[in-house]
């Protein structure tokens, strides 16, 4: 008996030796994506410093983005948050903060902070008078195409816009340059509400008005779904659009078989690493074209769409001191300005003179940004979404007129916003 | 007396021998089914540390039934693909195993051969079909008829894509449009079918060993041709596996998910990849629930189908 006491009394010091409240140092739990933006070394050379500075330790668990949602969600449940600090896609903002899974920010931010970010990009993670998350990935999309195939097809530069884009895909097919000189993610998933986003931009218009309520069925959203069913039917596009995500999208782009393709950020490094580009080169980046009626309409005749990814705290988080700390850190300045990979999100660090060295780009990306559309920012977003692509797809398949498929579109998504709450 | 007294003894070791695996079905399976239901009777949504309920009766499952615009088209796009696959699956296994059960040098090595796709992850085998059918230039189906120059060297066949098989065929082409067949799900059977061969074949060929040779032996005497014998000897006793690979791959094939996700994303909405949008993307977790269950239940119809017409107390 006494035995038994003296083991159990060894076994209670263990655990109280052990226990979180003993050691003097926390520790947090972060998810963040293995896909686009920051790539997984760069994010853990970022939390080893804070590490470092702090004493406290970071654990970080990579997801592939499409997985990331699922995850918050099942952390968010739960009595006790799995992950503290986790990566907020803007379109989630609305879901997340009206589910009250993420605790608003509002408290940490200073003047200086609100400031030194561009009101767009505050704008995408601001709901119902709250910021829910500090921006942290300024992701957006761009234009590429491959000089050398519109020299050979006869043009002296890159299109201006869609009308002359048209022209010189139509030149390039005739002369068999390229078998489909464009490419696109165009795959039923959420990359391809992206590209309608900035197509719809492109015409002048957006896909959602101030109310969140959809008006892409007519105007500048219709015309932009006839443009994409039209560069299919003339056999512009490549038909496997209909299957590409946006890696797929990049590939067809860098392995020479596409003169124009938009994607995000992330292509302008694969296109110009010769161990995966064919079109070192010949392939370069600028402002995303509008239709020639758009032009002079906007500042930089550039229309562009947002996916804007900021860090942001779990409501049932038992460190949210700490994942404050991190999240200030992580998205500063001064690491932001250590690794330019990246668009950083703080004007200040953009127009110095120290990045503009350091990445050529800056300019364009600069006025890209300032073009960008966002998507809407509605609680249901996930299923307002879904019916979009879906209606889209089947427009893309010829299976449904764009009007048809768009005014079905709109009827649905109306009726999933009018649901009671 | 000494006797009867030790008669519990041994029902009772064996109630606590069987009591943590009770215990743990109980947990892992029992708790989960009937919180499953408890929620398909709610209006249930995630919240920040809990879920909101809201009591809806049999409403989630009426509407499914009555109103949903998705839910019958994704029920017959996913009977297509069961029944599509399972007789691929079946008049292949089946001959495989015909093949493997004759004498043959190294047919030991061919058995395990066989086997191999089997062994495959379905995530991998997913990935790698992608891979095939990719209608870039890494496409390596797209190379391989390049190669072979069965395509101009210039062409990328799309094999993923959505056109409807047989079009242009009057009734053929419009039934393959209700059904939702598309060229991608072909496809995807194809893929499927490569790696779930090998499991029919074995559960055939462990069938056909159970054949007594002397039946055949008989038959032979009497001048029974071999598809006479097949017919009428193979078949007919191969009944009960034929039962058992019938109702275990069509539970599979009905709530397929991982394939056809991988590959296709929302894009060929059968009825798994649809109750994963609804409960998982969506958030509705009391109607996802109720889907599962309107799946369950469409499973056990078509087991008990199966068992109607296939069982039978036939011995030899």
């Amino acid at each position: 008996m006494k035995r038994l006491a003296l083991a159990l009394a060894l076994v209670l010091l263990v655990f109280v030796a052990l226990s979180p409240a003993s050691l003097a140092k926390e520790s947090l739990n972060v998810l963040y994506m293995a896909q686009a933006g920051y790539q997984p070394d760069d994010i853990r050379a970022m939390a080893d410093l804070f590490e470092f500075l702090t004493g406290d330790s970071v654990n970080l668990t990579f997801v592939k983005y499409d997985e990331q949602h699922e995850k918050v969600v099942a952390s968010a449940v739960s009595p006790v948050a799995t992950y503290d600090v986790i990566l907020l896609d803007l379109i989630w903002t609305a879901e997340f903060a009206s589910k009250k899974m993420v605790v608003p920010l509002d408290k940490y931010i200073t003047p200086q902070m609100k400031k030194d970010i561009a009101p767009a990009i505050w704008d995408a993670f601001t709901y119902d008078g709250h910021v829910w998350a500090m921006p942290f990935l300024a992701n957006f999309q761009l234009f590429f195409y491959n000089e050398n195939m519109i020299k050979r097809a006869g043009f002296a530069g890159p299109p201006k816009t869609l009308e002359e884009m048209v022209e010189q895909m139509k030149a390039m097919k005739a002369k068999g340059i390229v078998k489909y000189p464009w490419t696109d993610s165009w795959n039923e998933k959420e990359g391809l509400v992206c590209e309608f986003v900035w197509l719809t931009g492109a015409f002048g218009g957006d896909t959602f008005d101030a109310h969140g309520k959809p008006v892409f069925n007519t105007g500048a959203g219709l015309k932009a779904l006839e443009f994409m069913v039209s560069l299919l039917k003339e056999g512009l596009a490549n038909p496997k659009c209909l299957t590409n995500d946006e890696n797929a999208a990049s590939d067809d782009f860098v392995s020479g078989n596409a003169a124009f393709t938009t994607n995000w950020t992330f292509q302008y490094g694969l296109m110009n690493d010769p161990a995966v580009s064919k079109v070192v080169g010949q392939a370069k980046m600028g402002l995303i074209p509008v239709a020639k009626a758009e032009l002079g309409k906007s500042k930089y005749n550039t229309a562009s769409v947002s996916g804007f990814q900021g860090a942001a705290i779990m409501a049932n988080s038992r460190h949210k001191d700490l994942a404050w700390k991190y999240v200030r850190f992580v998205t500063s300045p001064l690491v932001q300005r250590a690794f330019l990979t990246e668009m950083p999100v703080w004007t200040s660090v953009q127009e110095s003179a120290y990045a503009q060295t350091i990445d050529k780009t800056l300019p364009i990306k600069s006025k890209e940004i300032a073009s960008v559309h966002h998507r809407p920012k509605v609680p249901p977003y996930p299923e307002v979404s879904s019916i979009l692509q879906r209606y889209i797809h089947q427009a893309l398949e010829m299976k449904m007129s764009p009007k048809a498929a768009l005014d079905k579109a709109a009827a649905e998504i109306n009726a999933v916003l009018a649901r009671p709450k | 007396m000494r006797r009867r007294r030790s008669e519990p003894g041994p029902r009772r070791l064996a109630a606590w021998l069987l009591a943590p695996s009770v215990a743990i079905l109980a947990l892992v399976v029992v708790f989960p089914l009937l919180f499953a239901l408890y929620l398909s009777l709610h209006q249930a949504e995630p919240t920040g540390g809990g879920i909101t309920l809201q009591w809806k009766g049999l409403a989630n499952y009426t509407q499914f039934l009555f109103h949903d615009d998705l839910f019958w088209p994704a029920v017959r796009l996913t009977l297509y693909f069961t029944v599509v696959s399972l007789l691929i699956e079946l008049a292949l296994g089946i001959g495989m195993a015909l093949v493997l059960n004759q004498e043959f040098r190294g047919r030991n090595w061919v058995r395990a051969l066989v086997l191999l796709p089997w062994a495959v992850p379905t995530v991998v085998n997913a990935r790698m079909w992608q891979w095939i059918y990719a209608g870039a230039n890494y496409g390596a189906l797209n190379g391989l008829m390049h190669t072979l120059h069965l395509l101009p060297p210039q062409v990328d066949k799309v094999w993923l894509g959505f056109d409807v098989p047989f079009q242009s065929v009057p009734i053929l082409g419009a039934l393959m449009g209700w059904l939702g067949a598309t060229d991608a799900l072909h496809m995807i059977i194809v893929a499927d079918t490569w790696k779930v061969t090998p499991l029919v074949t074995l559960l055939v060929l462990a069938g056909l060993q159970t054949i007594p040779g002397s039946l055949y032996e008989a038959a032979q005497v009497d001048g029974a041709s071999a598809w006479y014998r097949l017919w009428h000897i193979t078949l007919p006793l191969l009944r009960p596996i034929i039962l058992v690979v019938l109702v275990l791959r069509t539970m599979e094939l009905f709530r397929v998910f991982d394939i056809i996700y991988i590959i296709m994303q929302y894009s060929i909405r059968v009825v798994g990849v649809y109750t994963f949008e609804v409960g998982m993307k969506f958030l509705h977790f009391g109607a996802g629930s109720a889907m599962s269950f309107l799946i369950g239940l469409m499973i056990l119809g078509l087991a008990l189908l199966y068992v109607k017409m296939l069982y039978s107390e036939d011995s030899y």
